[in-house]
């Protein structure tokens, strides 16, 4: 049996969402609000790969007894273990691209959208709780980084310099896009694919985040692509599964920014 | 046509050279001296414009970053699968790939370069070295040469960085004591990736990673290095980098 550990349907947790709907599979759906710090069993959060999942609370999929974290990876999976709606090119350089645009969506994407979404999103949202009860939380968090994340959030100490290298970096990213964009309807080849599912699931809270870096007139492929990818029967599917009714304002700290090259 | 654009066995340009090695798929091989910046010269910028090390060429493909490229070569050319059947060990693979790559590696990498890289080049005529420094495409990778030749490491980011090899060695010992090879029970990609980054840990790191401590550590370096394509891998190093790799052989 499938089971997916998952958040509102936004940025990380979108993507296994959509995936499994993509690919019509039948799943058991465990709902975790951004706040709620005890929802996964302990024989889950025990899994060195969950404790130390470079999302910090993203999705985790079980299947076969295992736990599995890191979105872009769980997608890889999902299409290796269930290849009958393929999701990917079959070709050794399609398949590059696929990972080269996975490795930008981690290293560069996922940390500026996730540091703007916080600073917007999250950090009010703490401020409305009881102070030390959610320090107490954060203390009891497995390792340093995620306890630092959450700080940085609790404290709402981003940065000027912080943010403006975050836009810097969407900026970048938009700018990838409208390339790919320029030679056909879809970022990794002629089909529709996880790239596009992975990149999606990034961008999407973006028009409403940076306004000024991604509206129909800075950079026209990219919305068009936006409203393209939200019209699929999957993703409309995946994103009612909020219960907020404002996936795209649900945030919980992401990847770190890179500290070294 | 198949070349490899490489410095030494070691990081991020070994993690392709064993992979070919090992699937038996012969390529031009393309030293360059990262010490020397050959990565930068005008000559390899024709080539990648990002003047990064490795990259392979294959006809009119230009590939670059390390893991991607094993992972283009096990499915590109034939020879032993370096990838497991098994979907939940390929996960397995490819979680440990992200962690050793932008979790561990970035660390003990800062390390090395403060330790090696940058004394290794600093004495140079400090003109050159800022022409040099300029001549570096990313921005990033500016950064992280103006730190090393000019040791501007804080001690705060090198402490972090030490803590988190700490952490890193500590998460390999538990995963290695659970299953002979990173992804399960076939030797894959990921153990290579990791071989890369971790042979000279138990040099760099004794307090840290020794047959005490971290017995199976050492057991998975040691059967790694006992592959013929390990050992062939590491004779085309150039440097006494290269050559330390032999006290696994003990």
């Amino acid at each position: 049996m499938l089971e997916l550990y998952h958040g509102e349907p936004n940025i990380f947790s979108l993507k296994p969402l959509v995936v499994l709907q993509e690919k019509g599979l039948d799943y058991t759906g465990h709902y975790v609000g951004p706040l709620d710090f005890d929802a996964l069993p302990a024989a889950v959060k025990a899994v060195m790969e969950v404790r130390h999942n470079p999302e910090g609370d993203g999705p985790v999929l079980v299947h076969r007894d295992v736990a599995m974290t890191e979105s872009f990876f769980i997608a890889l999976y999902l299409d290796d273990a269930f290849a009958d709606v393929p999701l990917r090119p079959r070709d050794a350089s399609g398949r590059w691209r696929v990972l080269m645009w996975g490795r930008f969506v981690n290293e560069v994407l996922a940390p500026s959208v996730t540091t703007l979404g916080c600073h917007k999103h999250l950090a009010p949202l703490l401020k409305t709780r009881n102070r030390d009860e959610i320090a107490q939380r954060i203390e009891a968090m497995p390792t340093e980084e995620r306890r630092e994340a959450w700080r940085a959030a609790l404290d709402d100490t981003y940065s000027a310099d912080l943010i403006a290298d975050s836009r810097r970096k969407i900026g970048l990213a938009i700018k990838k896009v409208e390339d790919a964009l320029a030679a056909g309807d879809w970022l990794a080849g002629p089909a529709y694919s996880l790239v596009d599912i992975d990149v999606f699931a990034l961008l999407a809270p973006v028009p409403a985040l940076a306004p000024d870096l991604l509206d129909g007139t800075t950079a026209p492929r990219t919305s068009a692509w936006l409203a393209r990818v939200r019209e699929r029967p999957a993703v409309v599917a995946a994103l009612a599964k909020s219960r907020t009714g404002a996936p795209q304002e649900s945030f919980v700290p992401g990847p770190e920014h890179s500290r070294w090259g | 046509m198949l070349t490899l654009y490489h410095w030494e066995p070691n990081a991020n340009s070994g993690k392709p050279m064993l992979a070919l090695m090992e699937k038996g798929v012969k390529f031009d091989s393309h030293y360059l001296d990262l010490l020397n910046f050959d990565q930068h010269s005008p000559d390899y910028l024709k080539i990648n414009p990002n003047g990064t090390i490795p990259a392979l060429v294959h006809d009119d493909l230009m590939l670059t970053e390390s893991t991607a490229i094993m992972e283009y070569v096990d499915a590109a050319f034939p020879g032993p699968s370096l990838t497991p059947e098994d979907p939940v060990e390929r996960w397995r693979m490819r979680w440990w790939m992200r962690f050793f790559d932008q979790y561990f590696a970035p660390s003990l990498s800062m390390i090395g370069w403060q330790v090696f890289v940058g004394p290794s080049v600093r004495d140079r005529d400090p003109e050159l070295l800022k022409a040099a420094i300029e001549r570096i495409p990313l921005k990033e990778r500016r950064i992280a040469w103006s730190k090393a030749i000019y040791n501007t490491f804080s001690p705060e980011e090198l402490a972090e960085s030490r803590r988190r090899v700490a952490v890193g060695t500590l998460c390999l010992e538990e995963a290695l004591s659970e299953r002979p090879w990173i992804a399960g029970p076939t030797y894959s990609l990921g153990d290579i990736n990791g071989f890369n980054l971790g042979y000279a840990l138990p040099l760099a790191q004794p307090l840290l990673c020794n047959d005490e401590k971290t017995p199976h550590i050492m057991k998975w370096l040691r059967a790694i290095y006992a592959r013929p394509a390990a050992k062939a891998t590491w004779t085309m190093g150039r440097t006494q980098m290269a050559q330390r790799i032999t006290f696994l052989e003990s």
